[in-house]
């Protein structure tokens, strides 16, 4: 009786996964990047994204799982330019999962929050909750012209029409790095082991992956960094991703 | 050998009166066929609180239980946590146990109606089809051949239109 | 009305089964119209759609739902007066309403149908759509509960389940009637339909209790559909839309907009089913003041919606609310505002109220305006969410205009077909109402 009871407390846990056994977090250090956009072409190459071609992009439906936000403050001359990479924040407590009827998008032990391709019947709704616009929409079954197919990645599924999808932090190579610890009869992970295709291009090395569980790894290191804030805290998702700049208080 | 005699009504309150006369005179096998319900005519062959609400209440009941439950088991059957919610998240199982309230509710109203009414019946039965237009039709079922005169003179007296013998389920 | 004469039983029967068995040229003409502008309109682009992708519609990144979810609460909204008013009128004991319930319940129905296959039209995977009912399927995966699209999924098939239950048990007596009226394969069909109904005492007695608890459980499930329809957007965090006024907000428009409908389709059947002598001036004034009644609690919950988005001082609220009363979409959300809070008012003159023809345009353009306030919740909040770089526009595209024109079209389709299989006005219910058959009157 006690078992089933402790099994019911455990259901009743609000997420529940008392710690998840990585917890992988991103930092990106806005006052590194450069808005090179290096990123978006990695991702790009790295997880198959469709070219939706020129009219398709001039009706806003370019697919890119990461982009860089650009924004422009004051008048010239005295103008300035800030740039914010937006991907998907991977919330703990994220929107866009209470919002799929079929399980298509759910919160996995790593603490991603992951988009099962299969199970997508294509509501729609998680990109409508998503706050940081970062869910893209397969409106028709991309092709590639010859001999672009050759440049797929074999590890990464190629998605037909009708099928939402979002950045996965590479989980291909979250998984590869995981299954070469278990060969090597590692516990887990080293840090740095991983590293997503945006991470790996960032010429300024601006962003910085790993795992928040590991009070020693550069990523934790980084958020605990005063610079450190969430983009939309106010909202309560708890992103993955935290952002660092220097306050200018000058005005 | 039991006999069925049927009497048609051209109004409601001489129909009524013969109900009425008729139950008094200690007849109780009576069917009574109108146009519309006629609540004295409930009244009169005794039919109060229809059973059909038992049904209901268990429908409600069973749909509230199942509802809950089917939401519970299934969340269970795949652990799948959403935006840090729980697993056995009460507010919206309550919503889905409502519907399920409302949805084994009319279900089982429905299938007491069959129960209690005896429908679907698509056997031949003693039926007049002026009576589901504007006739008030009634069928009295006697045991022996006196009662049957006796039940003739009681709807005759009554008002009715017309009175005959009839063969068939009643 | 002086000169009004009230029908015999058998009148009765004789004009609702004529309308209903003797079909016209102009009937055929009807339908085959309607069946062929749904065709066109509806089927063809959809199919078309299916084929290449939800692409071909208008929606893009930040406006990923479009005007196939606002008809889709556009038609969910029309099913509400049915059912709903049908059953409150009925635990209320109103007897007017009984001339014109049956048809407010078929509205209820195909609109029901209507909006059902919006969702279908809008999804982008239509052909796993099954997954989203919990019945096992090849992935062993149930859907989540804890979602609000199950909600509408349980919610609308609950609805549906029970609306046409609630009709079809109303009609079983009238189903008898044509039955008896007819001969050869339509009476074998209308046996099986009528259950073999006599209209015994017993019958009568467990109909009514039967009638009246369905009248009971659907006053609710009405309720909570529209509400649960309402969380899809209220649940989500885009401003314009989470706020807690919706379900209130959206069943009050639903209920304003069926009881429209009710009196456009009332205006049609009366005039081209001849039946004047059931349909009557006071339904029509009594539909009129609940349509006052209605207009102005639509309006009070618009005012707060708009005053509690100001107050609230969120910048991202007023962003959003500034968009909507200024932006792009501003004509459309004040034509809204003209025909569903002023229009509505000419009502309280008794001349406008009593008139068949100033009520049919009335309705009609409440209607119009009921379509664009859906419009506008979609189409002027997903635009304005959180970060100025996502903020992005939407416009329909000629196939979702299509398929929406296309949809009052199977819409008319399922109504046209269901005045011929089911007396449109409850033959036993409107005997009800007149004067009972008495010999001493």
């Amino acid at each position: 009786m006690s078992t089933a009871l402790e099994k019911f407390k455990k259901y009743r846990k609000p997420g529940y996964y008392d710690k998840f056994d990585y917890h992988w977090t991103m930092s990106i250090d806005l006052d590194r990047c450069t808005g090179c956009e290096a990123c978006v072409v990695a991702c790009q190459a790295e997880n198959n994204l469709p070219i939706v071609g020129e009219q398709q992009f001039a009706m806003r439906r370019e697919i890119k799982w990461i982009r860089i936000e650009r924004y422009w403050e004051g008048e010239y001359p005295d103008i300035k330019l800030q740039f914010i990479p937006m991907l998907c924040q991977h919330c703990d407590q994220a929107p866009c999962e209470i919002a799929c009827p079929v399980f298509a998008t759910y919160h996995n032990q790593d603490g991603l929050n992951t988009q099962v391709y299969n199970r997508c019947i294509g509501t729609r709704t998680c990109a409508v909750y998503c706050p940081y616009e970062v869910r893209f929409f397969n409106w028709f079954t991309y092709e590639w012209d010859e001999p672009l197919e050759q440049q797929l990645n074999p590890d990464v599924t190629v998605r037909e029409k009708g099928v939402m999808e979002k950045c996965t932090f590479c989980i291909q190579r979250i998984r590869q790095a995981k299954d070469a610890a278990k060969d090597d009869s590692r516990r887990r992970v080293r840090d740095g082991e991983i590293k997503p295709a945006c991470v790996q291009s960032c010429p300024t090395e601006a962003m910085v992956f790993g795992d928040l569980n590991d009070p020693d790894s550069q990523v934790s290191k980084m958020a605990r960094n005063p610079r450190g804030y969430h983009v939309l805290e106010e909202l309560n998702t708890t992103p993955s991703i935290v952002y660092l700049k220097r306050v200018h208080t000058d005005g | 050998m039991s006999t069925n005699v049927m009497g048609v009504f051209e109004f409601e309150d001489e129909f009524i009166g013969a109900l009425r006369r008729l139950k008094e005179s200690g007849f109780d096998e009576l069917t009574a066929m109108s146009p519309i319900p006629l609540h004295e005519a409930d009244r009169i062959l005794g039919f109060g609180k229809s059973p059909v609400r038992r049904y209901t209440l268990a429908g409600t009941i069973i749909g509230a239980a199942m509802g809950f439950a089917m939401a519970v088991a299934t969340a269970l059957t795949f652990i799948l946590p959403t935006a840090g919610r729980p697993i056995i998240t009460i507010p919206p199982y309550l919503i889905i146990s409502y519907e399920m309230t409302i949805l084994f509710g009319v279900l089982f109203t429905l299938l007491g109606f069959h129960v209690v009414s005896g429908l679907p019946a698509w056997r031949d039965r003693i039926y007049l089809p002026a009576s589901n237009v504007d006739r008030f039709t009634l069928v009295v079922e006697c045991a022996e051949a006196e009662k049957s005169m006796l039940a003739e003179n009681i709807i005759l007296e009554s008002g009715a239109e017309e009175v005959s013998r009839v063969e068939g389920d009643r | 009305m002086a000169d009004y004469v009230e029908p015999t039983y058998a009148e009765v029967n004789q004009d609702v089964l004529r309308a209903m068995m003797e079909t016209g040229p102009k009937y055929w003409a009807t339908l085959g119209t309607s069946i062929a502008v749904a065709g066109i309109c509806f089927f063809i682009p959809w199919f078309y759609q299916l084929e290449v992708g939800v692409g071909v519609a208008g929606m893009n990144r930040s406006a990923v739902w479009g005007t196939y979810l606002s008809n889709f609460i556009f038609w969910i909204g029309l099913s509400h007066s049915g059912t709903l008013l049908s059953a409150v009128l009925h635990i209320t004991n109103s007897s007017w309403r009984k001339a014109i319930y049956r048809s407010a319940e078929a509205m209820t129905l195909f609109s029901l149908i209507t909006a059902a296959l919006f969702v279908m039209v809008h999804l982008g995977r239509v052909w796993f759509v099954h997954w989203t009912v919990p019945v096992p399927n090849q992935m062993g995966l149930w859907p989540n509960f804890r979602s609000p699209l199950m909600f509408d999924v349980m919610a609308i098939t609950t609805y549906l389940t029970a609306s046409s239950i609630f009709i079809y048990m109303g009609s079983v007596p009238d189903f008898a009637a044509v039955r008896d009226a007819s001969t050869g394969l339509r009476r074998k069909l209308y046996t099986i339909f009528s259950f073999g109904w006599r209209g015994t005492a017993k019958e009568w007695h467990t109909l009514g209790w039967a009638y009246t608890f369905f009248a009971v459980l659907v006053i609710p499930l009405a309720v909570s559909v529209h509400s649960i329809v309402s969380w899809d957007f209220a649940l989500s965090l885009v401003p314009g839309l989470h706020h807690t006024v919706f379900a209130p907000y959206f069943v009050t428009g639903a209920i304003f907009s069926g009881t429209a409908g009710i009196v456009t389709v009332m205006f049609l059947l009366r005039k081209y089913m001849n039946f004047e002598r059931y349909i009557r001036e006071i339904h029509l004034v009594n539909l009129g003041k609940l349509l006052v009644l209605l207009s102005l609690i639509w309006t009070y919950i618009n005012i707060m919606e708009v005053f509690t988005t100001w107050f609230s001082g969120s910048s991202y609220e007023l962003e959003a609310l500034e968009w909507r009363l200024t932006g792009f979409y501003a004509p459309m959300f004040w034509e809204m505002v003209l025909f569903c809070a002023v229009v509505p008012l000419l009502i309280l003159f008794k001349r406008i109220r009593t008139s068949w023809r100033s009520m049919l345009i009335i309705s009609i353009l409440i209607n119009i305006g009921m379509i664009s306030e859906r419009f506008i919740i979609v189409a002027t909040s997903q635009p304005r969410k959180f970060l100025p770089n996502a903020f992005g526009f939407y416009f329909p595209s000629a196939i979702e205009i299509s398929i929406t024109i296309g949809s009052f079209a199977v819409f008319t389709t399922l109504f046209l077909i269901f005045v011929k299989w089911v007396p449109a006005v409850s033959l036993y219910e409107v005997k009800e109402t007149l004067k009972p058959l008495r010999r001493s009157r």
